[in-house]
């Protein structure tokens, strides 16, 4: 920033020349204008209240100079001129200032903000960014063609306007790099084989002969001639099949013969976890499994197993292990899970060395080396070192940097390379360095894009971590190497292809694990006193409806309004259940209509948004109504100014939550944003925190006794939810339903919000005010289409936004 | 004399830790060590349960401090302190060592350096290990220069094993050509800072440089790491301790690296040392705790739940009391390793029901301060607790009258 110093008269004329020019750039040269329209203003009808040392809403208008370049100062900016149009500052019960001079005001904002953009899009709104963990772990697997897990080795990613791959927020330190080197080893060891193909093994076990049966003294096993019947679904009664424990980590084939008994002509499920199974180990759930009743049939999976790691099953959904153990598995006549035996066979490998190792090396021979703790080891040799490490590196590079690559950029690594070798290091051992040296470059790290539009490499990169989170394929790349790629036609049937790809998961999940947050749906668990019936498997449920919702509304493209309001979702038995649909039986997801007074249909109503905008305790309207204002209308709310106590949540029954914030409404600085956040929130209170529907409170202190099926439940009636309220334009809603109708109102609004999201998330940068007219081009095109959403996502990778740095 | 050898170490690339022999060689009296250990536990202390009501000397210990009775002249409690700028939730955990203002926002926040690196910088070059980021979740503590979250261990016992274990002759050669090899690749990398920030713009240009700056300080540092594998680890009686698994093992998890914090500072490993506890969402394995950590911070004002919080927290505050215990029975020339340790514990939320983050809980143990009383200042209007971090950085004979938000140091603690 420069300041209007004091310019001596000795100074050359080219001196002054550049001070003028500096001027012109910071956007000072406008100060006349800042003194003579803007400080009045502010003097007359604002600094009452904003200035001293503890000005209202922590807003300081001493410290707001005439900066446009520096992102927050804009930001404080950009905050005054969307208070000065809605009209909401200043407070109602001041004297209004004349139109003109709000509108003179307005107007000079704008400009400002326009000058400052035009600035910075010479350098590019994007800035450079760097693969965040989960894109990183994705590349490599693709890069190198391996199934490992490198997250865990990367410290977790800080994120920005709401996403973890926006480049400012970003950053890399030493120990950062540290880590990408571990991990390039971890990486490399891997993908290259230094050993002989591990034995394929293949074996049938019996249940009855896992430990945990053996010494069953709870009787919750029945033994069969032909095999096993598992009755409790209680944790500890799971069976963890011991006696397979792979030596060698790969693809195994699993098999599992079953069937339902005494399960009154029902299915019986269970699931399957892979891990450790130590206590407390991470292990991962592979899926939830029907067996039809009384005819043993088979499940099968092919799954990733670590050395020495287990597969576990556990039946789900039947009696508890007291239940059973009373009458013992031999009397006992309510319904269990019986396997017949269980088969494994791997690890799978098509050839050896395995692709990954090829894809490095090519063919060249592999030949025994000594190792003191590994006999067999065998390491890559070559004939002509420096011809085959050029080779190498050379296509390598390429895959790493997504683009083509010339002799200079391999000249440093190769040099390298050739210094290994010199100081007698192995020809793989040199070559290890070498690629090692490309996994920690920058151009493997960031994503490089010079300003401008986006050449051909660069925006295959940026397609490809949009909608995979991963490098560009080889078609990409190729298109890329061809500079067709650009043209609007086959970048329309690009997104296509990729939208209708597998990999398109990773958009899927990350976009809206996102956007609604579902990346936290661990982060409370439900207190088990007030929602005894909560599970995992309802959890699970809840996130995969939401991620099969989003993608049928992609792939059909139907109206992006589908997120507020739908007719249909999608359930399983245990899904339907929480929601009180009937009629849905067994694990798989289906697509069912929603009656009317379902009060379901769109993500704010789904059980997993729900959970996420809750504790395991209580809800809090503010929360939610603020998730609503930020994730679905895209006005998110300003922090709560400083000092401010916090409602204090009370869940002993004598006072709800809406009679506290009342209070709060009713002082004038609070009551300016809370009549927006809470109105949303409070239609939302109809649903739990697990996202069950609700007309009463759930209390631990004071209430009527609940009694379901008979049974008496652990928790008590509190008191009677109201949802009624009105949104800050005197629109009055009764409940949820007709919430909904209300927010669907603009639908332009809608389409703004979600626009600005996905943008935030295709190129890495946040759209700024200079952006609009872009947005609002989008938006115009969207709605043409009925509001489409995979149209809009189509016209976000057509957009300028998109094309240019 | 030192000073000029040091400089000249340093001026080498290679600054290390002269063994205490080796100062004595030089015969100038040698400085005891100035340690930190910071500790947060991201949940919160039920404030009634841990702050006493009377200010000054004689206050009544409280359920929490009653934990702490026979170190009551080791430590200082203080209340009303917070961060400005820092309100309400779950991510002012970022900013509890840094002070950087509105982490809560959802937009464009970039976090600042972490007291204990802010340390390390200048007081971390004399050990292994310039700090330490211990963590029972996957943040840390310790934020770098640029906003870089530092890497945190979550696994003592791999982290014993890199503090005192010497490897097999293989496995050290192996890990001395992963250095050396790691050193070659960042010179070539390095080399190339020149032709790749030609014709950037501003922001780019800046990225590059924070790149290569980490560049150049991960070479400096594979180079002392070097330098360190060629000396002999320290000795220590304690066996290697086997990590816990179970995620929800909040206090077993917490001794573990509380044990390892003790060996690390008295074998003088490292002087600095952050700690994030874990908040799980799971059930910790404690006598007559049936619900979820952090489930049971939301008590809504529940008896039922207060009362099993407050046996989660009385419990974790037994393992700080065992810690506060090593650390003074560990002597070493003529003092304890606790007058040398400054031992900070508190959290970044001041209600975790509310998640409120005003009157956070802190307490201040060791370091040569002098300790036995109740520092109370208005929950309403308190100093920062930047000013707490002002008055922790001169006690570690750092020259520095402002870090964070500080408003100068805190006034009564002396």
């Amino acid at each position: 920033m420069c300041q209007p110093i004091n310019v001596r008269p000795a100074m050359s004329w080219l001196c002054a020349f550049t001070w003028l020019l500096c001027l012109i750039r910071s956007g000072l040269a406008d100060d006349n204008t800042f003194k003579e329209k803007a400080q009045p203003f502010f003097a007359q009808h604002c600094q009452e209240c904003h200035k001293g040392t503890k000005p209202k809403g922590d807003f300081h208008l001493d410290r707001l100079p005439p900066d446009f370049d520096d992102p927050e100062n804009r930001e404080r900016w950009l905050n005054v001129q969307k208070r000065l149009q809605t009209g909401e500052m200043p407070p109602k019960e001041k004297p209004r200032p004349p139109q003109a001079e709000i509108r003179a005001l307005n107007d000079w904002i704008t400009r400002q903000l326009a000058a400052a953009a035009a600035r910075r899009s010479a350098e590019g709104r994007v800035v450079l960014r760097r693969l965040n963990r989960v894109e990183y772990e994705n590349t490599m697997r693709d890069l190198l063609g391996i199934d490992i897990e490198l997250k865990q080795l990367l410290p977790p990613d800080t994120s920005s306007h709401g996403f973890d791959n926006v480049g400012e927020a970003l950053h890399i330190s030493s120990f950062l790099l540290e880590r990408y080197l571990e991990a390039a080893d971890a990486a490399l060891n891997v993908a290259i084989a230094n050993g002989l193909q591990p034995p394929l093994v293949k074996k049938r076990y019996s249940l009855k002969d896992e430990r945990i049966v053996k010494v069953d003294t709870e009787r919750v096993y029945r033994s069969l001639d032909d095999g096993l019947v598992m009755f409790s679904s209680s944790q500890w009664n799971a069976i963890t099949v011991g006696q397979f424990y792979p030596s060698d980590r790969g693809k195994y084939r699993v098999r599992i013969l079953a069937s339902g008994v005494q399960s009154s002509g029902k299915p019986v499920s269970f699931r399957i976890d892979v891990g450790p199974m130590l206590m407390g180990t991470v292990n991962h759930l592979v899926n939830y499994y029907d067996v039809p009743p009384d005819k043993p049939t088979i499940v099968e999976f092919v799954d990733h197993f670590e050395a020495r790691n287990h597969f576990r099953i556990s039946p789900y959904g039947l009696a508890n292990a007291q239940t059973v153990s009373k009458v013992g598995a031999e009397k006992y006549d309510g319904p269990g899970l019986a396997v017949q035996w269980v088969e494994v066979e791997g690890p799978l490998h098509d050839r050896w060395p395995p692709e990954s190792h090829r894809r490095i090396f090519g063919d060249l021979p592999q030949a025994p080396v000594p190792d003191r703790n590994f006999s067999k080891r065998v390491e890559v040799v070559s004939k002509d070192p420096e011809a085959d490490a050029q080779r190498i590196l050379r296509n390598f590079a390429r895959r790493a940097f997504k683009r083509a690559v010339t002799d200079a950029d391999i000249h440093p690594v190769l040099a390298l390379v050739k210094e290994k070798l010199a100081v007698k290091q192995s020809f793989e051992q040199a070559v290890r360095v070498g690629l090692k040296a490309i996994l920690v470059s920058p151009d493997f790290l960031f994503l490089r894009e010079k300003p401008g539009r986006l050449d051909e490499f660069a925006l295959a990169s940026r397609l490809s971590y949009f909608l995979w989170s991963t490098m560009p394929d080889e078609e990409l790349l190729s298109l890329a190497e061809k500079k067709s790629l650009g043209d609007p036609e086959t970048l329309r049937q690009q997104v296509e292809r990729m939208l209708n790809s597998p990999k398109a998961k990773a958009f899927t999940e990350n976009f809206v694990g996102q956007w609604l947050n579902l990346r936290d749906i661990d982060f409370t668990s439900p207190d088990f006193r007030l929602y005894p019936e909560f599970d995992e498997l309802l959890k699970t449920s809840m996130v995969n409806e939401t991620h099969l919702f989003f993608n049928e509304v992609l792939k059909n493209d139907l109206s992006l309004t589908s997120f507020v309001a739908s007719d249909f979702t999608f359930v399983n038995e245990r899904l339907a259940m929480h929601y009180r649909i009937p009629g849905v039986e067994g694990h798989a997801y289906r697509k069912v209509k929603l009656r009317p007074e379902s009060h379901r249909g769109g993500v704010l109503t789904m059980a997993s948004v729900l959970k996420v905008s809750a504790n395991g305790t209580n809800t809090s309207p503010v929360i939610r109504g603020a998730y609503v204002l930020d994730r679905i209308l895209g006005t998110p709310p300003a922090p709560p100014p400083a000092g401010v106590p916090v409602v204090e949540p009370d869940i002993r029954g004598a006072t709800t939550i809406r009679q506290q914030l009342a209070k709060h409404r009713q002082i004038a600085s609070c009551a300016t944003c809370h009549t927006k956040i809470d109105p949303p929130g409070f239609a939302l209170e109809s649903f739990d925190v697990i996202g069950g529907w609700r007309d009463y409170y759930r209390s631990v202190g004071n209430g009527k006794e609940v009694k379901i099926d008979g049974r008496r439940m652990p928790y008590l009636q509190g008191p009677k939810v109201d949802p009624a309220d009105a949104l800050a334009n005197g629109e009055k809603f009764r409940n949820i339903d007709e919430l909904k109708q209300l927010l669907l109102k603009d639908k332009d609004q809608l389409a703004r919000a979600l626009t600005e999201k996905l943008l935030t998330y295709a190129t890495g940068a946040v759209p700024t005010a200079a952006d609009r007219e872009e947005i609002e081009t989008i938006v115009r095109k969207v709605r043409d289409k009925g509001y489409g959403f995979r149209t809009l996502v189509h016209q976000v990778v057509e957009s300028g936004l998109f094309r240019n740095k | 004399m030192i000073i000029n050898r040091r400089h000249f170490l340093r001026a080498a690339g290679v600054s290390l830790a002269l063994p205490l022999l080796d100062k004595r060689v030089f015969g100038a009296p040698m400085a005891p060590p100035r340690r930190m250990v910071c500790i947060c536990t991201p949940l919160g202390l039920h404030a009634p349960n841990f702050f006493p009501e009377k200010a000054g000397r004689e206050f009544a210990l409280t359920p929490y401090l009653e934990s702490l009775r026979e170190f009551r002249n080791d430590f200082t409690v203080i209340s009303g302190l917070a961060h400005p700028g820092i309100e309400n939730g779950h991510d002012s955990m970022y900013s509890f060592l840094t002070a950087a203002p509105h982490p809560e926002l959802r937009t464009g926040f970039r976090n600042t350096i972490s007291l204990d690196q802010f340390a390390a910088e200048r007081i971390g070059t004399e050990t292994r290990f310039p700090s330490l980021a211990l963590s029972g979740e996957g943040f840390s503590l310790s934020w770098t220069r640029s906003g870089a979250l530092v890497p945190s261990h979550t696994s003592p016992a791999r982290l014993f094993a890199s503090l005192f274990i010497e490897g097999r002759p293989d496995e050290v050669q192996a890990q001395n050509q992963r250095l050396r090899d790691g050193q070659s690749i960042l010179d070539k990398v390095g080399d190339q800072a020149k032709s790749l920030q030609a014709g950037l713009g501003a922001g780019d240009r800046d990225k590059l440089d924070e790149y290569f700056t980490s560049v150049r300080e991960l070479e400096q540092r594979l180079a002392k790491a070097e330098e360190w594998s060629k000396k002999p680890k320290p000795k220590v009686d304690a066996k290697q301790p086997q990590d816990i698994p179970n995620p929800a093992d909040l206090l077993g998890r917490t001794r573990l690296m509380f044990d390892l914090t003790h060996l690390a500072l008295q074998t003088d490993s490292t002087r600095l040392i952050t700690i994030l506890l874990s908040g799980a969402s799971l059930v910790p394995p404690i006598q007559g705790v049936s619900m979820a950590h952090h489930d049971l911070s939301h008590h809504g004002q529940d008896p039922t739940k207060l009362a099993q919080l407050k046996i989660v927290e009385v419990e974790t505050l037994k393992v700080l009391r065992d810690l506060l215990a090593k650390l003074k029975q560990s002597k070493e020339d003529g003092g304890t390793v606790l007058d040398r340790t400054i031992v900070f514990f508190g959290s970044n939320l001041g209600n975790g029901s509310s998640h409120s983050c005003r009157n956070l809980p802190a307490l201040l143990a060791g370091g040569g301060f002098k300790h036995g009383q109740h520092l109370a200042f208005d929950a309403k209007n308190g100093p920062p607790l930047s000013n707490l971090f002002v008055s922790m950085l001169q006690k570690l004979g750092i020259e520095s009258d402002k870090f964070g938000s500080s408003s100068g140091c805190l006034t009564g603690l002396a």
